[in-house]
């Protein structure tokens, strides 16, 4: 009994499967709306980067951090701040290409596709390709033009979940119209 | 002590929101040319600022003064810019505009659905929160005479 | 309650869900719960339509969450009496879910099939200042559909509804069946 009267609620968090199943529905959805896996992917890639985009506001008003000075440092704060800070899990950072340019995140216990099993037929789909989308908009709002790609997935047996990351290029403010 | 207005410009430019509150004068042009002309100087200044600059500076451009108001200027590391106008007394509004951006835009336009992030803010609770939360600031109470 | 160690090359399914999962940032959800409403408003003509896109989805995210919740919370026991049922739901069930009791219970006085829950500010509609012309859209239909799946699935069916009224009611009709079963179990 002593269960039931232990959780206290803290406002600024829900519960993990609330978060799991609804993006569960979702995916579901969207199953059952598109006709293949490709276009499912590329739906929730854009679903991904519409969060992307208002998740990297959340993140710098609480965060404090100022403009990157390079890739590794970003690399750094993804994992350890980003997301710790939203999906409550620091992936691993590896493999990083000889150049400094490309990176992956390992990650062991994704909490989207928690309870999940991939149906049937639908060996194309990237369940949780919404975070590619999340990580390309929010880091195209801190200037840098990055793509991101799933290389492993658990979810199709692989023994790691590894999303890749490459910069591309940094991106310029916008000049006001009428100047050169 | 009093706020005159307040602008919040996107990376691209484009006029979010205004507001303002003891401002007398206007400028005498349209808003939307009043607009572009903030944007253009802004963006002047703080490329300039960055230029002359003896060292490599981190904020840059923070505020700028004349004999009878001062313009304070804040940007998020994702191009946001948030402006506001004040008398000579109000000293530094940095951590207001910070405040502002994280508990009044963050909150109620990032995390509202229904408002376009490039899109000047329609959300009436949004302008409400913001109105209240100037309002409340003990800088807006002593208005001038 | 017995701690489930690193076991990262089991399969996903063997998951104890006694564990419990850790608590997502409230960003985190809302700005995915945005993305939903947005995409099913992409897909719709008008409020109804889209708050009963909402429900289905909450009827599918109800429908899931049984499993996991009771195993965990109840212990495997049933409710079979309606009012433990309802005070489960205001308590236990909405705690789980959002960290809170929900706000009010209440009966309507006419009628006894009908329940009222009763939340001023559901976590779905916190962030969400609705726009004049879509003056009726409450997204906490997601909500709604979420409890009425548990109800269902429970064996308490019922319509769950949402409506404006200190700040959202969500409004319970169950099956006369249920009433009917409930005096019978009362009166034994």
């Amino acid at each position: 009994m002593s269960r039931q009267t232990a959780r206290a609620g803290d406002p600024r968090k829900v519960n993990g499967e609330l978060f799991t199943l609804t993006y569960g529905a979702l995916v579901a959805q969207l199953l059952r709306d598109y006709e293949d896996d490709e276009e499912v992917n590329k739906q929730l890639e854009k679903m991904g980067y519409n969060i992307g985009v208002r998740l990297i506001e959340d993140f710098l008003a609480r965060s404090n951090t100022s403009r990157c000075n390079d890739f590794r440092e970003t690399s750094d704060i993804i994992s350890r701040l980003g997301f710790k800070m939203y999906l409550g899990i620091t992936p691993v950072i590896s493999n990083w290409s000889p150049a400094g340019d490309e990176f992956s995140l390992l990650i062991e216990n994704n909490p989207l596709s928690d309870f999940v099993e991939l149906p049937e037929g639908h060996t194309a789909l990237n369940y949780s390709n919404i975070l590619c989308g999340v990580l390309k908009g929010a880091l195209e709002m801190v200037q840098m033009d990055v793509d991101v790609w799933f290389v492993q997935d658990q979810l199709k047996g692989d023994n790691i979940t590894e999303i890749r990351l490459k910069f591309i290029k940094r991106l310029d403010d916008a000049v006001p119209a009428g100047e050169d | 002590m009093t706020i005159f207005d307040f602008y919040i410009f996107d990376r691209n430019g484009t006029c979010l929101c205004y507001a303002e509150w003891n401002r007398k004068k206007q400028s005498g042009i349209s808003k939307d040319e009043e607009y572009k002309l903030m944007y253009g100087m802004l963006f002047s200044i703080k490329s300039f600022v960055n230029r002359i600059s003896p060292t490599d500076i981190k904020d840059g451009f923070l505020n700028f003064k004349t004999s009878k108001y001062m313009l304070h200027f804040y940007e998020t590391p994702s191009g946001l810019k948030l402006i506001m106008n004040t008398d000579l007394g109000a000293g530094s509004m940095r951590d207001v505009l910070h405040q502002i951006y994280s508990t009044i835009y963050v909150e109620y336009v990032v995390k509202n659905p229904l408002c376009e992030l490039d899109k000047p803010i329609l959300s009436e609770l949004f302008k409400s929160k913001l109105d209240e939360f100037i309002r409340s600031l003990p800088v807006f109470a002593s208005k001038v005479s | 309650m017995a701690t489930v160690g690193k076991q990262s090359k089991t399969n996903n399914l063997d998951k104890s869900l006694a564990k419990g999962k850790p608590e997502v940032n409230v960003a985190t959800f809302a700005l995915l719960f945005s993305e939903i409403v947005q995409y099913c408003q992409n897909r719709v003509y008008t409020v109804p339509e889209l708050q009963n896109k909402l429900a289905e989805l909450g009827q599918h995210v109800g429908s899931h969450l049984l499993d996991v919740l009771f195993v965990r919370e109840k212990g495997y026991k049933r409710e079979i009496k309606l009012l433990n049922m309802l005070l489960f739901i205001k308590g236990n069930f909405w705690r789980t879910l959002f960290g809170k009791d929900a706000d009010k219970l209440e009966q309507a006085n006419d009628d006894d099939k009908t329940y009222y829950i009763i939340e001023k500010e559901p976590v779905v509609n916190k962030f969400i200042s609705v726009p004049k012309d879509k003056g009726s859209l409450n997204c906490a239909a997601f909500t709604a559909g979420i409890l009425e799946a548990v109800l269902n699935g429970t064996n308490f069916p019922a319509k769950v509804t949402v409506h404006w009224h200190k700040g959202t009611t969500f409004m319970i009709k169950f099956d006369e069946s249920v009433i009917i079963r409930d005096k019978m179990v009362e009166g034994k």
